[in-house]
């Protein structure tokens, strides 16, 4: 099993107020990433609603920036438009 | 235009390489990464997994450059999709530059596969394509950038290593942690006695 030790793994968001909810969906996914999907076990990823929240945070700041992002339908298979 | 391509073998198996490459960064090698934020990812039908992450990074270009391009301004951001695929164990990242695309395009394209004879060992193919446009000097420019990624992807394989051993050694604490709390009621037990 593995666990990131959070404090040797930092690394920031482009939108400096997602860092906190970036490394939380981090966490989650590295596990899952290491534990489930890559010995072969097709349950789906148990990280969604925290990466709901990330998400939200981040296409602000790209926003805000103005990034020029190419190409990323943001909300995922679903294709959710985040009506605002 | 310039092709730079390179190969590489760990001595790790590719679930361990794979596992470090998603989270390759930060490391002390490339500590112009200062972020990197997932914008999409998926699992497709044939249980592959899709990611699109935005990288932003202090772009580590030569001073003369940066003077010869008139840019003060080096913060770069950085699109990068990679696709794992667990069953073909295939790990393949494609990236390219977002800002000063008007300058310079980088193109990079990484693999990551078992070794064909021996599966404890990962081949990494590395291959950038390198534009720079509207300067004149331009191929002294691309060759000055192909020698420029030559160096970091040799810091990238040196910041694998690292983040396998850091990985490895969280694994050995774990096991550490787990034994402690184990031995603690056993101490404490026999200190009763």
């Amino acid at each position: 099993m593995y666990y990131f030790a959070e404090q040797r793994n930092k690394m920031n968001s482009v939108g400096e107020g997602c860092t906190e909810l970036k490394r939380e969906y981090d966490q989650c996914f590295n596990r899952w990433f290491a534990e489930k999907f890559l010995k072969g076990d097709r349950s789906g990823d148990p990280c969604t609603e925290m990466f709901k929240k990330y998400q939200l945070c981040v296409q602000k700041a790209i926003k805000d920036k103005d990034i020029p992002i190419d190409g990323v339908e943001f909300m995922g298979p679903n294709k959710e438009k985040p009506e605002s | 235009m310039k092709i730079w391509t390179s190969e590489h073998i760990f001595n790790h198996p590719w679930e361990t390489v794979t596992k470090a490459a998603m989270q390759k960064y930060p490391n002390p090698m490339n500590p112009s990464v200062f972020g990197v934020d997932v914008l999409d990812r998926q699992v497709d039908a044939e249980g592959r997994l899709h990611s699109s992450r935005l990288l932003s990074a202090e772009w580590g270009l030569p001073s003369i450059v940066k003077s010869l391009i008139g840019t003060t301004r080096t913060c770069t951001y950085i699109q990068e999709h990679s696709v794992v695929d667990p069953k073909e164990k295939l790990f393949e990242l494609k990236s390219s530059n977002l800002t000063f695309t008007n300058m310079v395009s980088v193109d990079e394209r990484l693999v990551y596969r078992p070794h064909p004879q021996d599966p404890e060992k990962t081949v990494l193919t590395q291959e950038a394509l390198i534009t720079v446009k509207g300067v004149s000097l331009s191929s002294y420019l691309e060759g000055l950038m192909a020698s420029t990624i030559s160096t970091n992807a040799g810091k990238g394989r040196e910041a694998m290593e690292w983040v396998i051993r850091r990985l490895n050694t969280e694994i050995g604490e774990l096991a550490a942690t787990a034994r402690g709390t184990i031995r603690t009621p056993m101490a404490a037990a026999v200190a009763e006695e």
